[in-house]
């Protein structure tokens, strides 16, 4: 039996966030808007599902007066992508 | 991406992740402007004490302290990249430590010598004295190899690590160029050090700064 691969990563845009997330120590929201091509709306909403999964961090603060949202991957989040790469290669593996 | 989440497939999955990674790796641009700057200011010391030397005149202060100066533009330039950074990668954290390790060696480096000189002067003077000429040692022209032997360390290091083969080749020439000004009068010194500084620094500075301004280009027509 094939392992369910993970709900919550097995999305475009939040998949394409933690992707970008592991290779970095932490990220600006704009700079994930410009690399995903995503709009501000849908990204909001994808990173508020990760956070409340716990897979990553969000700190919201000011630069220059104007609001600055930095997101990081979390230790789960880290473990998570690991076990999902794992299941998505078995699945190519035995598929 | 769409707005809809999009059903996507295993394969669709690790192609994306790779994808997003690659696009990740590629987003550590750094602006060229420091590197620039302290090619250019070594080079200019480095010649205009050679231009003291051969035509036989001083100024009325050591060029070399502009090097001393150039921190201060160096703090200023750190912070503006360190604001407009969007993300902050692991390679960010190391690059900093190892240019700031640099600086401190090459302070330390300066402290060494200076004192070296201090201890090795009145040893010239009674040499002199008791041999009727001077030793054929001269310390001055150790100097040189010794900070290119510096100098090449983080240039290679950062052109290694970040796959930028113009700093990868200039931390190189430096090392060659610290083999050879070991043979050499203080004035060849001086030319092949601002010839390392010009290669190591300036023109990876520059090309640094070409590409800074096309990633930067890049991402204002991908907003638009």
């Amino acid at each position: 039996m094939f392992k369910e691969l993970n709900p919550i990563l097995h999305s475009q845009l939040r998949l394409a966030v933690m992707s970008l997330l592991i290779s970095v120590k932490e990220a600006e929201f704009t700079f994930l808007r410009e690399k995903t091509n995503s709009t501000s709306g849908n990204l909001s909403v994808q990173i508020q599902k990760l956070k409340e999964a716990g897979y990553i961090d969000v700190v919201k603060q000011f630069k220059d007066n104007y609001p600055l949202t930095i997101c990081k991957i979390t230790k789960p989040g880290i473990k998570a992508f690991e076990e999902y790469v794992l299941d998505l290669q078995s699945y190519l593996g035995k598929g | 991406m769409t707005q809809q989440e999009k059903q996507l497939t295993e394969k669709e999955s690790l192609e994306l992740i790779t994808t997003m990674i690659n696009k990740a790796k590629d987003s550590y641009h750094n602006t060229g402007i420091g590197a620039m700057m302290w090619g250019f200011i070594i080079a200019v010391c480095s010649l205009v004490k050679l231009s003291e030397l051969h035509f036989n005149y001083s100024l009325p202060f050591d060029i070399y302290w502009l090097t001393v100066f150039a921190i201060v533009p160096q703090i200023f330039i750190s912070i503006k990249e360190k604001k407009e950074r969007k993300v902050k990668t692991y390679d960010d954290n190391y690059m900093d430590q190892l240019w700031l390790g640099f600086g401190i060696s090459i302070f330390l480096l300066i402290f060494i010598i200076n004192n070296v000189f201090y201890a090795w002067e009145p040893v010239a003077k009674e040499y002199n004295m008791l041999a009727g000429h001077s030793s054929a040692f001269k310390f001055r022209e150790f100097i040189a190899p010794l900070f290119l032997l510096l100098y090449g360390m983080p240039t290679f290091v950062t052109g290694a690590a970040c796959k930028f083969k113009p700093m990868l080749w200039g931390g190189l020439l430096c090392w060659v160029c610290c083999i050879i000004t070991v043979y050499t009068t203080i004035k060849v010194d001086l030319i092949l050090t601002a010839f390392s500084a010009v290669f190591a620094w300036l023109i990876p500075g520059i090309i640094m700064e070409r590409d800074y301004r096309r990633a930067k280009h890049g991402l204002a027509e991908a907003n638009v």
